[in-house]
């Protein structure tokens, strides 16, 4: 079993790249995707949550409260070594998922 | 779990932070809420969402996965089916073994710590368990070394009820503190007190569940009630617990003191068989038990075992689930073994199944993937699919289980396994269910091997090769299972032909016996022992048979035997000691023909020797070898016992079976009995055409003429065989059952994996053909396979059966466990089967047509 998936969760994806540019907490990440994507990407913010406990619950991102700059409470995540390592592997993937998707939709 | 407040906390936070961003973007602070709001859609899904992250999300999947499982078993009935009866039959057949053999093996004995109760004794070749005697008896009671309590019952015997009904009942006699050594309670009353186990002491009894029931309809009022027990009044105690029985496995219905005596010299005392049994002291194991009571048990064989047998004798400490059931061990571990393999190749088959079914369902896998299952989830699904398949064919194999005990019975009412007295409990059940989750985790785990690949999204076929690599494992896994099994069963099967056909130097058919035991105060003077018998030969010698004569015992039956070294032989120095015992038997003229017993030097007994007095025997042919070697014994002159007489040989008879059918017959002599010659027992023979029910008839008539409160017990010789048959018959019954069910398994596995690489090389085979291949090729490339299958798998399975086969030594009769004839008939058995199975297969792609198969997929 030392292999991982091969497929993943888009959305648990776009987060853990987004957090490899460091800490952020859930709103934080909205405004990133939506603007690295050029706003291809909107993601209802209230569907993020879930995915980001679940992330955590998996170890793959740790949350804790802090303060933000403006000094509002907030929950920080962090991208964990297995996060890193599931990242790395997931992008290699990314191609043939693609592709396995393209084909489905008979795009190829 | 996550706190709630926590998780609103973070929502809050999280609104707070997009309103003041649409603010800054200049919305009002109406719009920005509304936008806000927009923008993160239901709020209370969302945290119902975050929730089930924490808190549902195994229980929800595993709904789920039950529920899609069920989903794919109702898409593929036939799939499912075929799991579950497959499944079903090595669980059933596990179960249906283990509830036999629990008791056996593993279960607690009936008693409370029952693993510290020890059988304690002699051990010679008088008996094939241990034995004790009074007067060791009591010196060990008095230096009670590593016991807790030492106790002792007479060996057993049978009880005349006077009630209006005359009833024999089994009853044994017993010291004072028998049953709490055991730690048995009466269910009613009390027990004896060490007053009434004296000599002289009042007559008292316990009695049965079953007969209290029986004799007296469960009235409480049965204490303190006098009853007749061998013509004697006995005063009713108590009541002995449902069930109870005796720790050497013995039922019974009626205890009473034994009584011994230590007033009796020694000499009379050390004359005296009785069965001993302790419970160690706590910390004590049985093997320091043994070496405290050894110098004891030395102190007491120079006292009380004659010389010329000390060496023949030793000392037994042993526990008592190894003196009940010693002699059924090996056989428990066969048929545990042989489920076992039988379980093992119903896991393999239906993780073949299940490796074809997740090929053609590789599309499917792959889907999910694509849209978010991870690995770890598609293997729970696919465990899931297993263990709801193990559940089912466990429930089914539980019931299969009751069919098959109640079949086992059929088969072989009677045997020492206790098939009988299966009953399914919880213990049972558990075991089931446990056979089932390991089943679903043995086969469970290959299907899990394969990963889900995006390529088979776009169908296709390349993504094989790991899993065609595993189906060759199993198959050969599957092929050598069911060579040991096959192997096992033509050992067994051997000897007991070996057994069921090697002659046993008596006729056995026809025979019928019918045994009369001078019991009771009447035949308390030897004289009118003696007379009872002398009238029974002559009334019964009148009835119709072929052949009649009488004797003191009967071959089969076990009887102790006197030293050889008693034996004294006219003009000849004394024969050595350690000679082990002699059997010996009183017969009347007519007893080997009536037996079919041949003299080989000689002549048998005649009436007129007994009429003239003469002191005449014959030995059998082990004893004659024995004493004198290649020299004819006839005519010498020998005393049998120490100073009894001198009597002359006459004759040599062939050897006959008169310990155990399995073992050569033991040296033995026979005496002509004279008129007036008092027993205890007496035994004629009849060799008749007649039926067992139309000669007792006759002879009650003449019996109760004599005596009507004599009772007779019937039989035969054969009977005594059958019962000797009855266990290796039904081990290689079962073993053989087993091994064809294995075998099936096997076929059925090879058929289905061939069939299923015929399909999957449809294209290469139609691609082959179309160039020029031959139907025969084609056919034969596909038997390669299973040639590989077949050969490795036979290697591996001869090799185990090797090494296993010397677990089988005990229980083979005059089979080497390394046979090589039965190895090679379990090969071509096997061959036979595999090339049937996979046969069709290979045939089928002979005849492929390659235009059709070319345009497959």
């Amino acid at each position: 079993m030392s292999r991982p998936d091969q497929l993943q969760g888009t959305l648990e994806l776009l987060i853990l790249k987004t957090l490899v540019t460091g800490p952020n907490h859930g709103f934080g990440i909205t405004l990133h995707v939506q603007e690295v994507s050029g706003g291809l990407l909107n993601i209802e913010d209230g569907s993020l949550y879930p995915a980001l406990h679940r992330l955590e619950k998996n170890g793959l991102v740790r949350g804790e409260w802090r303060k933000t700059a403006s000094g509002r409470r907030a929950r920080f995540y962090a991208i964990t070594k297995a996060g890193d390592k599931r990242l790395a592997e997931a992008a290699k993937n990314w191609t043939s998922v693609v592709e396995g998707v393209q084909r489905v939709m008979g795009l190829a | 779990m996550k706190h709630d407040d926590e998780l609103r906390e973070e929502i809050d936070a999280h609104l707070a932070m997009r309103r003041e961003w649409n603010e800054r973007r200049g919305l009002n602070a109406a719009d920005a809420q509304q936008a806000t709001q927009r923008q993160f859609g239901g709020e209370l899904r969302t945290l119902e969402a975050m929730r089930a992250v924490h808190r549902w999300i195994w229980l929800d999947q595993a709904v789920q996965d039950v529920r899609y499982s069920f989903r794919g078993f109702r898409r593929s009935p036939g799939f499912t089916t075929v799991a579950i009866a497959t499944l079903a039959i090595g669980i059933g057949a596990s179960t249906a073994v283990f509830s036999a053999i629990d008791p056996l093996l593993f279960r607690p004995l009936p008693y409370p710590h029952g693993d510290r109760l020890v059988s304690v004794g002699y051990f010679g070749p008088v008996d094939s368990n241990e034995f004790q005697l009074v007067s060791t008896q009591f010196d060990w009671r008095r230096e009670q070394l590593p016991f807790e309590s030492l106790t002792a019952m007479r060996t057993g015997g049978q009880c005349d009820l006077g009630s209006e009904v005359p009833r024999t009942v089994p009853c044994y006699q017993v010291e004072a503190n028998f049953l709490p050594t055991l730690g048995v309670a009466p269910l009613m009353g009390r027990l004896f007190t060490a007053d009434e186990d004296r000599p002289g002491g009042p007559r008292v009894a316990l009695i049965s569940h079953a007969l209290w029931q029986s004799e007296f309809g469960g009235d409480a009022s049965v204490l303190d009630r006098t009853i007749t027990v061998d013509e004697q009044p006995v005063r009713i105690l108590g009541v002995l617990p449902r069930g109870f029985v005796m720790p050497q496995l013995g039922e019974v219905d009626l205890l009473q003191p034994a009584r011994f005596d230590d007033r009796l010299p020694r000499s009379q005392t050390s004359q005296q068989f009785i069965r001993s049994f302790a419970r160690l002291r706590d910390g004590v194991t049985v093997q320091q038990a043994r070496e405290q009571l050894q110098p004891l048990f030395e102190d007491s064989v120079r006292k009380d075992v004659p010389a010329e047998l000390r060496s023949d004798v030793r000392l037994v400490v042993r526990s008592l689930r190894d003196r009940q059931y010693h002699d059924l061990i090996p056989a428990s571990w066969m048929l545990l073994g042989a489920v076992g393999a039988l379980l093992l190749l119903a896991c393999f088959n239906v993780a073949n199944l299940l490796l074809a079914r997740t090929a053609a369902r590789r599309r499917e896998l792959a889907l999910r993937a694509a849209i978010g299952a991870g690995r770890g989830r598609l293997i729970r699904q696919m465990s899931t699919e297993s263990l709801i398949l193990a559940l089912a064919g466990g429930t089914a194999g539980t019931l299969l289980a009751l069919v098959l005990v109640r079949l086992f019975v059929r088969l072989a009412p009677g045997s020492a396994f206790p098939f009988e007295k299966v009953v399914v409990d919880a213990r049972i059940l558990i075991f089931s269910l446990a056979v089932s989750v390991l089943s679903a985790f043995v086969f469970g785990v290959f299907p899990c091997t394969e990963r889900p690949n995006p390529e088979a999204l776009a169908g296709w076929r390349n993504a094989g090769a790991v899993s065609n690599r595993l189906r060759v494992i199993l198959v050969t896994a599957q092929i050598a299972a069911s060579l040991v099994l096959l192997s096992g069963a033509t050992l067994l099967s051997q000897s007991l032909s070996r057994l069921q056909n090697q002659p046993l130097g008596f006729t056995p058919d026809h025979l019928i016996s019918a045994t009369i035991n001078a019991r009771g105060s009447r035949y308390q003077r030897p004289e009118a022992r003696g007379e009872l018998l002398d009238e029974l030969e002559t009334r019964l010698s009148r009835l119709p048979s072929d052949e009649f004569a009488m004797s003191d015992s009967s071959p089969l039956a076990g009887s102790l035997g006197r030293p050889y070294s008693n034996i004294r032989v006219a003009n000849r120095p004394p024969l050595p000691a350690n000679g082990g015992l002699v059997m010996n038997r009183w017969v009347t003229p007519g007893y080997f023909r009536a037996l079919h017993i041949p003299m080989i030097k000689g002549r048998d007994f005649s009436e007129f020797e007994r009429a003239s007095g003469e002191s005449v025997v014959i030995l059998n042919s082990a004893l004659a070898r024995k004493m004198f070697g290649a020299e004819s014994p006839l005519g010498e002159r020998i005393d049998l016992d120490g100073g009894a007489g001198w009597s002359s040989i006459v004759g040599v008879a062939a050897d006959s079976k008169n310990i155990r059918i399995d073992q050569p017959a033991d040296p033995e002599y026979y005496r002509l009995r004279p008129k007036g010659r008092p027993s205890y027992s007496g035994i004629a023979w009849f060799r008749t055409g007649m039926t067992v029910e139309a000669l007792a008839k006759l002879v009650q008539a003449e019996v109760a003429s004599i005596d009507p409160s004599l009772p007779v017990t019937f039989g035969t010789l054969q009977d005594r065989v059958d019962q000797q048959v009855k266990q290796p018959r039904l081990i290689a019954l079962l073993v053989v059952v087993f091994a064809l069910s294995g075998l099936l398994l096997a076929a059925v596995g090879l058929y289905g994996v061939m069939s299923f690489l015929v399909t999957q090389r449809t294209r290469e085979i139609g691609v082959r053909m179309a160039v020029g291949a031959r139907g025969r090729d084609v056919a034969i490339m596909i038997a390669r396979f299973a040639g590989f299958c077949t050969t490795a798998g036979a290697i591996v399975g001869v090799l185990a059966s090797l090494a296993l086969a010397r677990f089988a030594r005990t229980l083979l009769f005059e089979v080497s466990p390394y046979d090589p004839f039965s190895i090679g008939i379990s090969v071509l058995v096997l061959a036979g089967a595999v090339a049937l199975a996979a046969g069709f297969p290979a045939m089928r792609a002979a005849k492929m047509n390659p235009a059709v198969s070319l345009r497959t997929d």
